[in-house]
């Protein structure tokens, strides 16, 4: 925990307001940090992963002796110093080669740990794709493909694609430039193999296919363009390997929405294409005993044995009813008291 | 759009589970299987092809979704899209704020219906009358400490009467203005003991 800080000066003060909880938040940055063993594969792969995420990103160059899954009290400490919950760790051993370690805080707090394990022959940088580069701080489309993403079930799969879609949605606006809209990040997991059955061997499990794509637009003669694609870069396999699932209690602090000024949809009211306002309403049961029927002498309630010992005339006027009523009651009191 | 010409490119995509999107992210979902050649260490080429169809074909159907659900409008800025609000549940960073804690000052103007102070009001700059120019109303040359340096200044009868030992009438403004201060201190202190209980 960092010593609670009071600002002297007023530049102090807009920093720690710029860091400082908000109903309606700014983007996460993400922090790109290496261990003390870090393959050439994987520093490349951090480093495209980097200039994919620039301007929001922050790039450590140290080794740092760290090992998420044991401790992970030091990234938590850097997410604080540098205000990123996103964190990228890159290391390699001989146990888990080339791997990539994506981390989330929240409140400068671990929320959720997975490890991404790099397939080192499959892997290409942006630079071996010889296309036009992405501008930086343009959003990429994203396309989740495969059934492994659907899981009901929270899994490593679910959590990698939260953890990619929390990586590339970068800066969200309500507004985007078509233009702008120039590449697509592709996400495809493999079908789980039904003879996955030692969780272990980490060659037998699904491989996740990261591929980012320049989109090119052609006339197709109707409204609606047609799109093609040509391959931009990185080019990445990965497997999942460890995954600390967050803290239930964590994850919902986390999942809260802020209550915005927007007006909230009040229930029932509804407007219809013409702009006419519709409300239903709910009525309680309708009291039909009460319904004035055509009149007849074999229908007069003296003569019906189950309402004889009711009040004798019910059109009689609620007040005297109600005084009617009162007036047993208060007779069986005296009598109780005596 | 299904009797497409040869010469008219296809625009659309066939799926057999359709796809789902979450247009604010610029995200879709493709629930459908990959079906990616089993022998993918003999065919990478094949391979990448095959996710390249894949990608193609989710690009296509997120860009016709984005175009024909999306409002469109031409600024000077560029033909922009109108995204709605993603709906995909993501963690925040951090907490949601919290309300400041009500002071007492704050729980008793609002139980009288006073309205807090406007912008206009809370400026450090009025307009004298006398002079013609604007003027701070505190701080370096405030108009709060107008006269404490005058060479002569009147003294009032009932003021010196209750006097305290060892002080004149000199210094009277500043000592106002460091008692206001300390009693704003005090106030803030019993506010935070307060809220912390």
């Amino acid at each position: 925990m960092l010593r609670q800080i009071k600002p002297r000066t007023a530049r102090s003060k807009r920093a720690l307001e710029k860091r400082a909880p908000k109903a309606v938040e700014n983007p996460k940055k993400a922090l790109f940090l290496r261990g003390t063993t870090c393959s050439q594969v994987t520093q490349d792969a951090l480093g495209d992963l980097y200039s994919l995420r620039q301007t929001l990103a922050k790039r450590f160059q140290k080794k740092n002796p760290i090992h998420p899954f044991e401790d992970a009290s030091s990234l938590a400490f850097f997410s604080e110093k540098n205000d990123c919950s996103l964190i990228l760790f890159g290391s390699s051993n001989k146990k888990r080669p080339h791997t990539i370690t994506f981390a989330r805080t929240f409140d400068y707090k671990m929320l959720d740990m997975l490890e991404f394990n790099l397939d080192p022959s499959t892997f290409r940088t942006i630079s071996q794709f010889k296309t036009d580069k992405i501008p930086i701080g343009t959003r990429p489309l994203m396309v989740f493909a495969g059934t492994a993403f659907e899981s009901p079930v929270p899994n490593e799969f679910t959590m990698a694609k939260s953890m990619l879609i929390d990586f590339f949605k970068g800066e969200t606006s309500d507004k985007v430039d078509i233009e702008g809209l120039r590449s697509v990040v592709v996400v495809s997991a493999d079908e789980p193999t039904s003879t996955n059955t030692s969780s272990d061997d980490i060659s037998s499990k699904p491989v996740l296919h990261l591929r980012v794509y320049l989109i090119r637009t052609k006339r197709s003669g109707q409204k609606l363009p047609r799109v093609e694609v040509e391959e931009h870069g990185p080019r990445m396999d990965f497997r999942l390997g460890r995954m600390q699932e967050p803290d239930a209690d964590m994850l919902k602090e986390a999942l809260r929405k802020a209550r915005t000024n927007e007006e909230r949809t009040k229930k029932n009211i509804t407007t219809d294409v013409i702009g006419d306002k519709i409300g239903r309403i709910h009525m309680g049961k309708l009291d039909l005993t009460q319904l004035q029927t055509r009149k007849m002498k074999g229908l007069k309630r003296d003569r019906d044995p189950h309402l004889l010992d009711d009040d004798d005339d019910v059109v009689m006027e609620v007040d005297e009813d109600e005084e009617e009523r009162r007036r047993p009651k208060q007779k069986k009191k005296r009598t109780l008291d005596i | 759009m299904a009797t497409t010409k040869p010469a008219k490119l296809p625009v659309t995509v066939e799926k057999p589970t359709p796809y789902t999107f979450d247009l604010g992210l610029l995200l879709a979902n493709d629930p459908n299987p990959l079906n990616l050649s089993t022998s993918s260490s003999d065919e990478p080429r094949q391979r990448e092809q095959d996710l390249a169809n894949i990608a193609r074909d989710g690009a296509q159907s997120l860009v016709n979704q984005l175009l024909t659900v999306c409002p469109i409008s031409a600024t000077a800025d560029g033909v922009l899209l109108s995204l709605p609000q993603p709906h995909t549940p993501l963690p925040r960073e951090k907490p949601i704020p919290q309300p400041k804690p009500e002071t007492k000052w704050s729980a008793f103007a609002k139980r009288r219906g006073i309205a807090p102070k406007t912008r206009e009001q809370r400026k450090n700059l009025q307009y004298n009358d006398e002079t013609g120019e604007f003027e701070r109303k505190w701080g370096y040359k405030g108009a709060n400490k107008a006269g404490q340096d005058a060479p002569i200044i009147e003294l009032k009868a009932a003021k010196e009467e209750n006097r305290k030992e060892g002080t004149t009438v000199r210094g009277d403004k500043r000592r106002e203005i460091r008692e206001k201060i300390k009693r704003n201190e005090r106030s803030m202190r019993k506010n935070l003991k307060r809220n912390e209980k």
